[in-house]
């Protein structure tokens, strides 16, 4: 009895588990492979196992640390800004939210737009003849500064970033806030607990389990990104905006360095394996 | 008083947020001659020559192919990842099939940088022939959607009362009969939520877009930017925000019709991931 239960579960997650493998387990298999061999594309069907080369030309290349210093700092200070005025919005705007949501769709609508549409449009509004930004600038202050320069294009990536995903931070810390029960604000009220200690003692500890979700989820998608960052700064002056997703496209599409692409594939798999690893371990023992 | 910071607050940033969707759409309203004399929010003579140089179909540009790639490789990547993962998800709730690993695994897959995965796929597609079909690009968009259709869905049927698959058993109905008269049925919602998602995800996916196409199954988000270059020359501007604003309206109406559901849907993702 219990076995063919077994069998009729197996049976129905099988589709699932086969198409995960052929289409994610047996390209990762090619990863491993061709990361330890010689590889261009005229042997792509026939790699030579060669040894660790591959590695160590990534791990002595600087244009690799360089990536990984963006997307690490990227990631951070998007996730951070995020997060801090997305929780701004979401308590202080409580109030406008409590029997009305369409102000909630007019925040959220960046969240819909493709990152590499907002990325385009923002090479309009920062252009230097047809963008409103640099002529209200020039008009009120008489200069305007190179947004997409070697000297700012950083900054500007992470406004742009940050301005289409604080949407998503404030919609989590959102639903968190309106989850907390009325009463437990009553009380503390009736305790004298001004709205500022309301929020500290009470609401924050309350939100804080959203608060660090909202933080790894945005830091994730700020370490990998890619669209937006490449359709409006590219590479950038001498690599200044190459984050670790741009990299490895680059290594394999510009330079046709397959070899040097797929190993720093094959590190970043192991990287995001073992921290994804120690937050799962991390959680269940929380959780226990 | 303080309502009305708030709603000075709010104003401010909803306008930054839409600042560069409001530029977009007041440029694509602007001709050649009036961008370059008034690059501001204000339009003087407002024309829909930049729609209809959009919407021409030329030997080089043709936007309604593009359309119809990011609507085909969504569909595609949205009912492929659904019809996969349900009978999965159910597995996993009911029959607790691989809930200590293979949930954990797809889940955790939601926070892998998938251009890990993006030069094997080329090779394989490149030996399989499916680079540049919307075939292709829709496995490619199956892989994006299943981690988080799988969220919902699991979520979906921890929900339906044991009692109603329990009552049909005794009728002598099968697991999968159950599934697919039953649980399926009770779980409409989340269905529809998860292929809302899964189409918005697809429709606005760029890095595979970009690399596993080429001319026939370019869509729409990578197309758009073809227009940027339409004449040689420099960018006309005017029609490179038609161009975005036809880009990004589908998945915008999409989630402003579902609104409601996507935050409620953000947070069950956030909480499991």
């Amino acid at each position: 009895m219990e076995t063919t239960h077994r069998l009729e579960w197996t049976l129905l997650a099988t589709p699932l588990m086969m198409f995960l493998l052929v289409c994610l387990g047996f390209p990762a298999i090619v990863n491993l492979i061709y990361s330890v061999s010689d590889i261009s594309f005229e042997t792509l069907r026939s790699p030579e196992i060669s040894g660790f080369g591959n590695f160590a030309a990534v791990l002595t290349d600087s244009g690799f640390w360089r990536a990984n210093w963006f997307s690490l700092r990227f990631g951070l200070l998007t996730a951070i800004l995020e997060c801090l005025i997305g929780l701004g919005l979401a308590v202080f705007l409580a109030p406008l939210f409590k029997d009305r949501s369409w102000p909630i769709a007019i925040l959220m609508l960046p969240l819909m737009v493709a990152p590499a549409l907002m990325g385009l449009m923002y090479r309009l509004v920062l252009h230097e003849f047809a963008g409103p930004v640099p002529h209200y600038l020039w008009a009120w202050f008489g200069n305007s500064p190179a947004f997409l320069g070697p000297n700012s294009a950083f900054w500007t990536l992470i406004v742009v970033e940050t301005l289409q995903w604080t949407p998503f931070a404030f919609l989590l810390f959102h639903m968190a806030y309106q989850a907390i029960p009325e009463e437990l604000r009553e009380a503390a009220s009736i305790d004298g607990a001004t709205g500022l200690a309301r929020f500290w003692r009470i609401e924050l500890p309350l939100m804080l389990p959203t608060l660090a979700a909202a933080l790894l989820i945005r830091f994730i998608d700020g370490f990998r990104v890619f669209d937006n960052v490449y359709v409006l700064a590219g590479s950038g002056a001498g690599g200044s905006t190459t984050s670790l997703s741009i990299y490895i496209y680059e290594a394999f599409f510009k330079q046709a360095a397959i070899g040097k692409a797929v190993a720093a594939s094959v590190i970043l798999f192991a990287a995001s394996f073992a921290v994804l690893y120690g937050l799962n371990r991390l959680a269940r023992r929380r959780r226990r | 008083m303080l309502n009305a910071i708030r709603w000075a607050v709010f104003a401010l940033a909803a306008f930054a947020m839409n600042f560069p969707l409001i530029v977009t759409l007041v440029t694509s309203f602007k001709s050649a001659r009036e961008i370059s004399t008034n690059p501001g929010l204000w339009i003087n003579a407002p024309t829909l020559e930049n729609y209809a140089t959009v919407l021409t179909v030329s030997d080089r540009l043709n936007i309604f192919l593009y359309l119809a790639n990011s609507f085909a490789v969504a569909a595609m990547g949205t009912l492929l990842a659904v019809a996969l993962a349900l009978p999965a998800a159910y597995a996993i709730v009911r029959g607790r099939f691989g809930e200590k690993t293979l949930l954990p695994l797809i889940v955790n897959l939601r926070a892998v940088p998938l251009v890990i995965f993006a030069i094997p796929i080329y090779m394989m597609f490149q030996f399989m022939g499916l680079l540049d079909t919307r075939f292709g690009l829709g496995l490619v968009m199956t892989i994006v959607n299943i981690p988080l259709v799988l969220i919902i869905l699991v979520n979906a049927i921890s929900d339906v009362p044991f009692e109603l698959d329990e009552a049909a058993m005794i009728d002598g109905v099968s697991r999968t009969g159950i599934l697919f008269k039953i649980v399926g049925p009770v779980c409409r919602p989340a269905l529809v939520t998860s292929m809302i998602f899964g189409f918005i995800t697809a429709w606005n996916e760029f890095l595979f877009g970009l690399m596993l196409t080429t001319s026939k199954a370019v869509p729409v988000t990578v197309g758009a930017s073809f227009f940027f270059a339409a004449s040689g020359g420099g960018v006309q501007w005017g029609v490179a925000a038609a161009v975005m604003m036809v880009g990004a309206l589908p998945p915008m109406l999409l989630g402003l019709l579902m609104y409601r559901k996507i935050s409620g849907t953000m947070m069950a993702g956030a909480v499991k991931g």
